[in-house]
């Protein structure tokens, strides 16, 4: 396959993965917001929004003050922010476009029909259940395509790119979304406030509640949750479920071999995932956790920056 | 629901003068009479959707960027009987054939210009020609023609002519495709009574030509590597390039993709660089080598001509057909045919005047009202004047350019085209049709039954061309003489 080729699916995946998740934060945000007690409240959890599905730096840069309607634009429709729903789905369908031979035919038309009743919703949003209405959209065709891809590609090249390129987005974004709320556990533990509540957002925000409570019915123990979230191998956006099915995939691209040219990232991989398992969350504080998981964004940029070069992904940067 | 249809002075491809359908057309005429209004809007409708949620678009370029458009659908079919078809599918054949032997006569020996049947400066100072780059070069096949869009109007007597030859990246043909599909989809019904020539299999056909320009040092003992150049997403004609691509089964590729070391090209694939053997290439002559052609193409491939020349890689169409396929040429097309093949011409061209000649120039200037100017380096409907609908002041300006560059321009008769009911916006009225012919060339010549009609749906108007205005019609080719069955 060609490595533009290749590239695109990758980002394709990416792109779609990041939309959906970042849907999904938004949404429960907005049903959070109207139980949020004060307005240092309410502006300390839109922080963190904007932390985990763009860049606060870049929204300061940009606008002086947090308004809920001015981040909910920015999150969604803003041109200004690359993260943002609508260029997020505007570039899968640009790479999905450019790679189309490789496609189901539906899956295309998942894209397009988005991309087509965009300029519509873009005269719309200006109320919440509109809002939500959009984010519902966007998780539904989030997962429409990953039902097409699951039930009608091959298990071949096209498709394992695809799978890398949306295991190693989600990987991150469940890092992400941990460290902002370590970080808020670990400011808040000298008042000794009732975590329960910050847990809860972290599952919901990962999509993880339902599968949570029934291994651990209703508790809400900090150490459980990250556990659950960092190192169960069967739920599907746990950090560990992630990588593993990265490994796989990249096994399967060689057919099981290393060769000179893939063998760093697979000691790459293989390490992510020793790093992983040899870490034990219940004995560590939030600064160590967060010192963890900060390292684990690293790895991930790492990974995705040595799974280009090994297949070409990236243009060499000539010396000259 | 076409009673109140007027076929005027043209000829109507579905209709008689008494308002009965003409024989061909009974079966379908009969059918559709059973549609409600309703029915009709809603069937149309639906099409429409369908190539836009199938993305099915070119993009039409203006100062404010590109938009996606669908090229739109008209359901009234061009009916053609098999009879009528087989005589087209002959004449295209013998066109295709001397054009190709032109080609190569002219990079090579030039017998036609010896024996004084096409002038000399002609040839040489055609923009396209470019011998130079390609003189004498041998190719696969010594076929330059592989794909060949060759338009078909008819006049007001119903006889078919040639209006142009398209030698160069004809466009459209997953058009005719998709017409198909989506008139079986929302018509089902019509199909019922016609037995039509089926469009499955045209696909390998035409990637079977592709394949067999084997180039002289590929490598014998593999299957060759075929891949389609593009110039990428934002070409009008991308979905025409993705759509033969994943149905050849064969890479869709950029410039950037590819490159050449040694003078051999390989592209850059996920295991590292594969050779490539033969290049369906949808970019023009003048992009595809910055070092041979405009040095500032940035979607060709340098080095590409180097490795075309050595024999390590197979370019299709053939670098340097535009000389073959500009209005002026065409002239000449029915003479190449008596003088490579000693055979009449089948299909006839249309008429037309060379201005360069003096008393043709002022016979032009002086009607110039009746005539159809065309620029003969330009297509797709731009530069062109069409007297009887065009203002005193535009007749003005043509004449002005005329005089400033006489060999720039060449002028035809209006033809009366030949019209055939459209339905847009819940009525029927007539529009002026032509009709695009594919034509494969490999190891035999291979002609696609039907190809795509166009349509101009702009009412009175005469350009077909998508990018303005114009629309499309699947064509039937009857299997049986003539004649519906049940």
């Amino acid at each position: 396959m060609l490595s533009r080729v290749a590239d695109s699916l990758y980002w394709m995946s990416r792109n779609i993965e990041r939309a959906e998740n970042n849907a999904r934060v938004l949404s429960v945000q907005l049903i959070h917001m109207l139980e949020a007690s004060d307005q240092q409240v309410l502006d300390r959890d839109w922080e963190e929004v904007l932390e985990i599905c763009a860049s606060t730096v870049d929204y300061h840069n940009q606008y002086d003050r947090l308004d809920t309607n001015t981040i909910i634009q920015y999150l969604t429709m803003s041109p200004m922010n690359v993260n943002s729903l609508m260029n997020g789905m505007t570039y899968a369908r640009e790479n999905a476009k450019a790679t189309r031979d490789m496609l189901p035919d539906e899956l295309w038309e998942v894209l397009n029909e988005f991309h087509l009743d965009q300029k519509e919703w873009m005269e719309q949003l200006s109320t919440t259940p509109q809002t939500q209405q959009y984010l519902k959209k966007v998780i539904t065709t989030s997962m429409t395509a990953q039902g097409v891809i699951e039930s009608s590609m091959s298990r071949g090249i096209p498709y394992t790119f695809i799978k890398v390129g949306k295991w190693l987005e989600r990987a991150e974004k469940t890092a992400r979304v941990l460290n902002v709320i370590c970080e808020k556990n670990r400011k808040e533990a000298v008042h000794g406030t009732n975590n329960y509540y910050y847990w809860l957002t972290a599952l919901q925000f990962l999509n993880g509640y339902d599968s949570y409570i029934k291994e651990h019915p209703p508790t809400m123990e900090s150490k459980h949750v990250l556990s659950f979230l960092i190192k169960e191998g069967s739920f599907p956006r746990s950090i560990r479920y992630c990588m593993d099915h990265v490994l796989e995939a990249v096994q399967h691209l060689e057919q099981g071999k290393i060769s000179h040219y893939s063998e760093d990232l697979f000691t790459m991989l293989e390490k992510v995932q020793e790093e992983i398992s040899d870490t034990s969350i219940a004995d560590m504080d939030m600064e160590q956790l967060m010192k963890f998981l900060d390292h684990f964004q690293d790895r991930c940029m790492t990974v995705s920056r040595m799974f280009s070069e090994t297949y070409y992904l990236v243009e060499p940067v000539s010396v000259n | 629901m076409l009673d109140n249809y007027k076929t005027g002075v043209f000829y109507d491809e579905m209709m008689g003068n008494n308002g009965t359908p003409k024989h061909h057309y009974r079966w379908f005429y009969q059918l559709v009479k059973q549609f409600s209004e309703q029915e009709l809007k809603e069937k149309h409708e639906t099409a429409q959707l369908n190539f836009l949620r199938q993305g099915i678009t070119f993009t039409v370029y203006n100062h404010t960027g590109g938009t996606e458009r669908t090229m739109p659908f008209d359901f009234v079919p061009i009916i053609i009987p098999k009879e009528r078809w087989e005589e087209i599918e002959k004449g295209m054949k013998q066109r295709i054939t001397a054009l190709n032997h032109f080609l190569e006569d002219i990079y090579h020996d030039q017998e036609i210009v010896k024996a004084g049947v096409i002038p000399q400066e002609l040839i040489e100072n055609n923009p396209y020609y470019y011998k130079e780059q390609v003189g004498g070069v041998h190719i696969p096949l010594n076929n330059h023609v592989f794909l060949a869009g060759i338009d078909l109007i008819r006049d007001e007597n119903g006889d078919y002519r040639v209006l142009e030859d398209n030698l160069r990246n004809p466009s459209g043909m997953s058009y005719v495709f998709q017409n198909r599909y989506v008139m079986r989809q929302v018509y089902p019904e019509l199909f019922f009574q016609h037995s039509i020539q089926t469009l499955e299999q045209q696909l390998s056909e035409l990637h079977h030509a592709v394949i067999s320009h084997v180039p002289p040092n590929a490598d014998p003992n593999q299957a060759p590597t075929a891949v389609l150049l593009t110039p990428g997403m934002y070409n009008s004609a991308y979905y025409d390039h993705v759509f033969l691509a994943q149905q050849m089964g064969i890479e869709l590729v950029e410039g950037r993709d590819l490159i050449v070391k040694e003078d051999v090209v390989y592209m850059k694939t996920i295991r590292g660089l594969k050779r490539v053997d033969i290049i369906y290439r949808r970019i023009d002559d003048d992009f595809l080598d910055p070092e041979a052609f405009r040095p500032d193409s940035a979607l060709g491939v340098p080095g590409l001509l180097r490795a075309y020349k050595e024999g390590n890689v197979s370019i299709l169409n053939g670098i340097g057909n535009g000389v073959a396929d500009d209005k002026a040429m065409y002239v000449y097309v029915p003479d190449m045919i008596r003088f490579y093949l000693d055979e009449e011409p089948i299909i006839p061209n249309v008429e037309t005047y060379f201005l360069s000649d003096p008393e043709k120039l002022d016979y032009v200037l002086k009607h110039i009202d009746e005539l159809v100017i065309k620029n003969v380096g330009a297509s797709g409907g731009y530069d062109m004047l069409i007297g009887p609908q065009s203002t005193e002041e535009e007749q003005e300006m043509f004449k002005q350019k005329i005089m400033e560059q006489p060999n720039q321009y060449i002028a035809q008769p209006t033809i009366k085209l030949s019209r055939a009911p459209a339905y847009q916006e819940g009525r029927f009225y007539p529009c002026h049709v032509d009709l695009r012919v594919f034509v494969m060339n490999g190891e035999h010549t291979h002609v696609l039954p039907g190809g795509l009609s166009r349509v101009a749906l702009k009412e009175g108007s005469l350009v077909v061309n998508s990018s303005q205005g114009g629309g499309g019609k699947d064509t039937w080719i009857l299997s049986e003489g003539g004649e519906g069955h049940a």
